[in-house]
């Protein structure tokens, strides 16, 4: 197959059906393409891997929606955030004399006849929002540097106009001309300067909080939501809170109406008015082709650093602590501790326990001092992380929050609370604003929520008739005056800033490589040598016995301490040399405790 | 399955002119909605091709049919219309006429009615099979009665179907339209030779299909099969008349039409009238209540979570009810439905006849049963006798899931095994784990015929030392057990736990509403933190756990309900910590006759043993270091493990053999004599009559995991181990470190009980010794002196002379001023 003889970026259609009418005209039966491709991926993905053009083509966000042309090849990068269950369609039929095919498709322009040459298909329906709390640089590394140095609230506005870039990722396209802008300096300044409209035009979105409540969710029904047609995949694939790049064919959809078919089997008097919904909600609707699950490193703007060696891990190791230390306020420890958190994944779950995570409550911050350096912390996370979020913890958030995903029958859609987020977000709570009052039913609920979130790394979703737990893989940070009740953290550690520093200014090449080394440092696989596990064991057996006190929890900690404190030197095995810095860690935070 | 209208057109009579009468439901989907309503279900179009009349009393109120049945004396075959061949003369044989096939597949349609009529009149039930060859067959019976008690419809077991003739069973679940067609001619032809005269028209429901499917797995393949499915019922549309027959009068003249058939989904309205005389134009207009309307009913159905995979969300599927089916299921109900996948295209626009590319899928319902409750929807006798009736759980076996349950259950380490299984992330406590796994498998319920009932549930009590995973547990049981609240202690009221009168904001009528215990009816209650349980809330446990019923009488209601479930409690001691010096009794500082209530009562004591730390330690190393999942090998996982569960709760009862009565009966009176052993005067009541019924429960259990159904003598000595684990540690006497029931009725051991009335004794002589009668008071500090020098032998506290003192006081030997102690 010859490239140019398809335009997979302004017809993917046409190359699609090409191919099948070939595929057919071979002598294959339509009915053999029953839930099978018959070579259009082959195409498209020579087109987009082998070729190259990936770049090409548009990523689908609030700006690109308003000039690109259905039909035309699109990308979506999203989370799977509700899933409407499974279409069928005419997927072949037979028009006149030759069969044709509506795969990828929605559209059919003559009335399809009850006839026999219909192949019904099926596609899956998923229901994909950008991913919560994606942050800027996630897809522009100029934006870094505003944000830390500033935190006025013009550069918020740039903020969220770059939010809304996010979703262009990488690269943005320019209408009419298919350039992308890549790294260059001057193309940065286009992009910033270019559309001084833009800050306009977003000007009515919600106006964004202080800090705590800085990371503006997408809202569900935004127009960045797409709706995504799968073919052909297995149902364990895609899953509920993944994060995936879709490859597909874009046209316009009114609200994903068929989960509800049968609603309007009788029309007027069924479950609702489906006219006045259909002209509301017009839904940007992608045939995926071709989809990728997207991990954390796939939002890294580039690898900087290409060679993983031992000598470029230290260095950004000991940059990157230098950096945290500086953020707490001169706090060494602290800045440990908060590595080691920054760095850690669940790897397992055996039953109710989740192994691998590392929540974090740091304790002796007043109001005040969250002030000085919450901003401060807040922000460096957002620098460092891609998928950040905070939670301002008072009695009327907790009264009034939606939390917990639940499930809207009268829309029948799963309305995504604060908690469903995808894995490896890191999410900030500030207990410092908690101050004594009267939690109601949905508070209690949430507080709840928020605790299985901490202890177990599940949420559960309602579903009204029932309840469903999903797994999370969520860090979370807890910021409080005293140690934390409401949500018991594995990690309790008072803070001693000793000095109160302006924050520095970070070279976006120094941002690039943290960004570079936390992504890749947790994803590191581990094991144990067996003689460092019998020192583990011994020492775990000794601090026991010193303190009865100690208990699995205890130990789960410390181990997963153990893991991570390796994986930040980049080891892949348990060394006693970290093992010891652990124990030291430990034995310096429990003296700070007491 | 796409064609989708053909399949009622039969091969030899392609231009039928009845072709026109039919409504397929693409056909209907065309029309407007405005229209009104239309699309008839799938049943009645499978009939309408060949008997437009007959149709409407499938699926029409009885009272508003007059009619058409027998207007035709006898329905007509689908294929008779144009045929003409009266191959409606059921059971003859079939004439010279080439056999017709429906059309695009290969049902004949004489060789199903002659299959079908088979069924009807000589399918007999396994059981009855055999002697009694003269009496009718299972269907002949049940037609009988339908026709006695009027009803509308047959149901048909589809197993019934399999079991007699596997391939009509396979073509009705293929082409349901069509079989389940000539199905209903083939019931009305008998109908009618039975009773001539019998109005209504009957129909065939199908239920119990051999397998089910999950909503997940529908797919393109099954549209226009016979599918059974399993969910919830999550929304219910208003009742939708859907009209059928529509009559029109003339508003010149007064003239009424004929009634006109819904066709389509439209109805013709005549443009002029028909009576020769006025023939005015536009003139007729609807007559509703002339017109016939059936009832139709659109419900959601979703996925029950246990057919959700991980990372996945419920789907959901809609449902269509017609007439009797309405409001058969309400939200909440968890159904089991019978029905028909049906797939229609989707218009663009009402007005617009080009359809989209789109399918909209529903189930067009045959029967609907209720699984949580058992209870049929349809009651027809058939069902109460099956054993369906008898379990309570909604988990259905199948054979194959049965015989490797069964094989399981021959392991002879099965018992080990389950042990290991049972929240293998917590180490350690093997005997705690026992007990909970005899719990959860429960004992026999008992109810005598003269009223007394003896539960069957296992209650248990875990007191330990912060930090022993006691919570883990819990949370392991409750996720385990088939139906179980979780509650804790501190945030559960007494009303919460059993059930409150609540006033009903709307109607201010006094409403029931069930709290916990109640809710957790044969299930399991997990209560934490009991210790933290305010009294009141305690208090209200009593009874739950002995009658096994709640009994409220408030505000204008006194019922009684049931709360058959099993209490697994957890506190902490009273301490915080299990002080070793105090007796169990203050430890666990819970009523008695609280604690006599529990069968097991366990003390998880966190021993500072190295070896036990070592163990955790090598655990929880191994679970952060290895794949947990080759951590823990010949261990069963979950979802075995509750199918075990259920399997075992719902079809073992196990009955004691003589064997093992003899052991219960020596086991008992053992510990009852144990007590007294010879040197020892004291007596100490080792065993009461409760334990022996925890010990028949326990062996009960044990049986059960073995899936035996007689308790042989090694349940009952492993009853008793467990007991005995679980009581000396509970029970251990600290002072003589015998068992010692006592400590556990009355809070006092006998050992303590005999230094008490000793203290008592002697306080008694010195007061007789030193006080007169009327003389001077003596202060406390003095007697507590004197009795110090009598007996060196052990220690006197003012805490224990108090008390004797006090023991006095009620005898009237004495009367006490503050300290002064004066003799009166």
């Amino acid at each position: 197959m010859v490239g140019p003889m398809y335009d997979c970026l302004a017809n993917p259609l046409g190359a699609i059906r090409l191919t099948f009418e070939k595929a057919v005209g071979s002598g294959c039966e339509p009915s053999a393409f029953d839930g099978k491709d018959w070579g259009a991926l082959d195409v498209f993905r020579e087109f987009l891997v082998d070729q190259g053009n990936l770049s090409q083509v548009p990523v689908l966000n609030s700006e690109t929606l308003k000039w690109v042309q259905p039909n035309t090849l699109v990308r979506f990068r999203g989370m799977v955030q509700d899933m409407l269950g499974n279409e069928f369609y005419a997927g072949a039929y037979k028009d006149g004399s030759g069969w044709r095919t509506n795969k990828f498709g929605d559209d059919s322009q003559q009335p399809i006849d009850s006839s026999p040459d219909v192949r019904v298909w099926e596609r899956r329906l998923l229901y994909c929002v950008p991913v919560p709390g994606l942050n800027t640089w996630a897809e522009s590394e100029a934006a870094s540097e505003a944000t830390v140095t500033s935190m006025d609230l013009t550069s918020q506005q740039r903020d969220k106009r770059q939010r809304m870039d996010a979703e262009s990722m990488d690269y943005e396209v320019c209408p009419g001309s298919n350039i992308v802008l890549e790294d260059s300096p001057s193309a940065k300044r286009m992009r910033e300067d270019g559309h001084p409209s833009l800050s306009v035009q977003l000007s009515d979105l919600k106006p964004e909080g202080p800090c705590s409540s800085t990371m503006m969710r997408p809202e569900v029904g935004d127009s960045p939501s797409c709706l995504v047609k799968v073919y052909d995949t297995r149902e364990s694939e895609l899953k509920l809170n993944d994060i995936f790049e879709f490859v597909g064919v874009f046209t316009i959809e009114s609200e994903p109406v068929p989960a509800d078919d049968g609603d309007d089997i009788d029309l007027t008097t069924g479950f609702r008015n489906d006219l006045v919904h259909l002209q509301a909600n017009k839904v940007p609707c992608l045939h995926c082709i071709v989809h990728r699950k997207l991990a954390v490193s796939d939002f890294l703007r580039s690898s900087p650093i290409i060679e993983q060696s031992k000598h470029v891990v230290m260095n950004t190791r000991e940059s990157l602590l230098r950096h945290l230390t500086m953020l707490l306020g001169n706090d060494g420890v602290a800045a440990n501790y908060m590595l080691l958190h920054l760095l850690s994944k669940i790897h397992a779950r055996v039953d109710n326990v989740a192994v691998g995570k590392l929540s974090l409550n740091l304790t002796c911050l007043s109001k005040e001092a969250l002030s000085v350096f919450g901003v401060q912390l807040c922000n460096a996370l957002r620098n460092l992380l891609p998928f950040t979020d905070s939670i301002p913890l008072t009695v009327n958030y907790l009264n009034t929050a939606c939390l917990g995903p639940k499930k809207d029958y009268q829309r029948n859609r799963l309305i995504g609370g604060t908690l469903q987020l995808a894995e490896g977000s890191h999410l900030t709570i500030d207990e410092t604003q908690l101050e004594t009052g009267t939690l109601n039913s949905v508070g209690i609920e949430n507080a709840r929520l928020l605790k299985d979130l901490v202890e177990l790394q599940k949420v559960e979703y309602d579903f009204t008739y029932y309840k469903m737990e999903m797994a999370a893989d969520v860090q979370l940070l807890v910021l409080s005056e005293g140690k934390s009740n409401i949500l018991p953290a594995d990690i309790v550690l008072p803070v001693r800033p000793s000095d109160v520093s302006r924050p520095e200014v970070v070279s976006a090449e120094a941002l690039g490589a943290w960004r570079w080394y936390l992504a890749t440092m947790r994803t590191l696989s581990h094991t144990i040598e067996s003689e460092i596990q019998e020192v583990v064991e011994k020492d775990l057996v000794a601090a026991r016995q010193a303190d009865r006190r100690i208990g699995s929890k205890e130990f789960s900690s410390l181990l997963t301490m153990g893991r991570l404190m390796s994986l930040s030197f980049g080891e892949t095995t348990l060394s006693l040399e970290h093992w010891e810095m652990v124990k030291e860690l430990e034995k310096l935070r429990k003296e700070r405790i007491n | 399955m796409a064609s989708d209208s053909s399949p009622a057109r039969f091969n030899n009579t392609p231009s039928s002119p009845d072709d026109s009468a039919f409504s397929s439901p693409i056909g209907d989907t065309i029309s407007s909605p405005a229209a009104g309503t239309s699309r008839r279900n799938k049943r009645g179009r499978g009939r309408s091709a060949a008997t437009p009349p007959n149709n409407h009393p499938r699926f029409a109120g009885s009272e508003s049919t007059p009619t058409p049945l027998h207007h035709g004396g006898r329905p007509p075959t689908p294929s008779s219309t144009s045929e003409g061949a009266p191959s409606s003369e059921a059971g003859d044989d079939m004439d010279e006429a080439a056999p017709t096939f429906v059309w695009g597949t290969n049902i004949s349609v004489q060789e199903v009615k002659s299959a079908i009529q088979m069924f009807l009149k000589n399918f007999r039930d396994a059981q009855s099979q055999g002697a009694e060859i003269y009496e009718d067959g299972k269907y002949m019976k049940a037609i009988h009665r339908v026709l006695e008690i009027e009803g509308e419809w047959l149901d048909v077991d589809a197993h019934d179907v399999f079991d007699y003739n596997p391939e009509l069973y396979g073509k009705m679940v293929r082409y349901p339209l069509e079989v389940l067609a000539i199905f209903d001619i083939v019931l009305m032809d008998m109908v009618s030779q039975i009773n001539p005269l019998f109005e209504k028209h009957v129909q065939v429901r199908i239920f119990n299909l051999k397998g089910s499917t999950t909503m997940r797995n529908l797919n393109p393949s099954d549209i226009e099969k016979m599918v059974s499915l399993k969910g919830m019922v999550i929304r219910c549309s208003a009742i939708i008349p859907e009209i059928r027959e529509a009559t029109f009068r003339c508003l010149v003249c007064g003239y009424f039409s004929d009634p006109i058939v819904v066709d389509r989904g439209r109805i013709s309205e005549p443009t002029l009238c028909l009576k020769q005389e006025c023939q005015a134009k536009n003139s007729m207009t609807l007559v509703h209540n002339r017109c016939r309307f059936a009832d139709k009913q659109i419900v959601r159905l979703q996925e029950t979570p246990d057919e959700i995979p991980e990372g996945g969300t419920p789907h959901t599927v809609s449902l269509l009810m017609h007439d009797k089916l309405v409001d058969a299921g309400k939200p909440g109900d968890r159904v089991e439905v019978t029905g028909i996948y049906r797939a229609m295209s989707v218009r663009l626009g009402p007005t617009q006849r080009t359809v989209k590319s789109l399918f909209k899928t529903y189930i067009d319902c045959l029967h609907i049963k209720k699984t949580d409750k058992s209870r049929m929807v349809a009651e027809d006798a058939m069902e109460i006798d099956s054993s369906t009736q008898k379990h309570d759980e909604d988990v259905e076996f199948d054979e194959a899931k049965i015989e490797r349950l069964r094989e399981l259950s021959k392991l002879p380490d099965i018992y080990d095994r389950l042990t290991r299984s049972l929240a293998p992330n917590i180490w350690e406590l093997d005997d705690v784990k026992r007990g909970l796994l005899c719990q959860l498998f429960g004992g026999n319920a008992l109810k005598l015929p003269s009223g007394a009932s003896f539960r069957g549930d296992i209650n248990i009590l875990l007191v330990g030392d912060p930090g022993t995973s006691k919570s883990q547990l819990l949370q392991y049981i409750h996720k385990l057990s088939p139906r179980g609240i979780y509650t804790s202690g501190r945030g559960s009221s007494a009303v919460g736990l059993t059930a409150y009168v609540s006033r009903d904001p709307e109607t201010k009528e006094t409403v029931l509403e069930s709290g916990a215990l109640v809710l957790s009816d044969r299930g399991i209650c997990c209560i934490d933190e009991f210790d933290k349980m305010s009294e009141n809330a305690r208090s209200m446990l009593h009874e739950v756990m002995e009658q096994q019923t709640v009994s409220i009488a408030k505000a204008g209601i006194i019922a009684t309900l049931n709360a058959r479930t099993s209490v697994l409690a957890c506190a902490n001691p009273i301490g915080s910590r299990y002080n070793p010096r105090l007796s169990v009794i203050d430890n666990i500082h819970l009523p008695p006759t609280l604690l006599s209530r529990f069968d097991l009562i366990y003390l998880i004591l966190d021993k500072a043993d190295e070896q036990t730390d070592k163990h955790l330690a090598r655990h929880i190393v191994s679970l952060h270091f290895e794949d947990p999942e080759l951590a823990q090998q010949d261990v069963l996982d979950i979802a075995t493990l509750t199918a075990y569960l259920s399997y075992a709760r719902n079809h073992i009862n196990p009955q004691l053999s003589d064997e093992a009565a003899e052991e219960l009966t020596r086991g008992y009176v053992e510990m009852r004599r144990r007590g007294n052993f010879p040197g020892s005067s004291k007596k100490v009541i080792t065993a009461t009559p409760r334990q022996i019924e925890s010990l028949i429960r326990i062996s009960e259990a044990l049986a059960r995991i073995r899936f035996s159904e007689t308790v042989e003598k090694h349940d009952v000595t492993e009853a008793f181990r467990l007991l005995e684990v679980a009581m000396q540690q509970s029970a251990t006497d600290h002072a003589t470190g015998t068992i010692d029931m006592d400590l556990i009725t009355t809070g006092v051991s006998a050992s303590e009980r005999m230094r008490r009335e000793n203290l008592v004794i002697s306080t008694r002589n010195i007061i007789m010794e030193k006080l007169q009668l009327g003389g001077p008071s003596m202060r406390l500090l003095e007697i507590l002196e004197e009795l110090k020098k009598q007996s060196s032998a052990f220690e006197v506290h003012l805490h224990d002379l108090r008390n004797a003192i006090a023991t006095l006081q009620t005898e009237g030997v004495v009367a006490v001023h503050g300290d002064n102690v004066k003799r009166v």
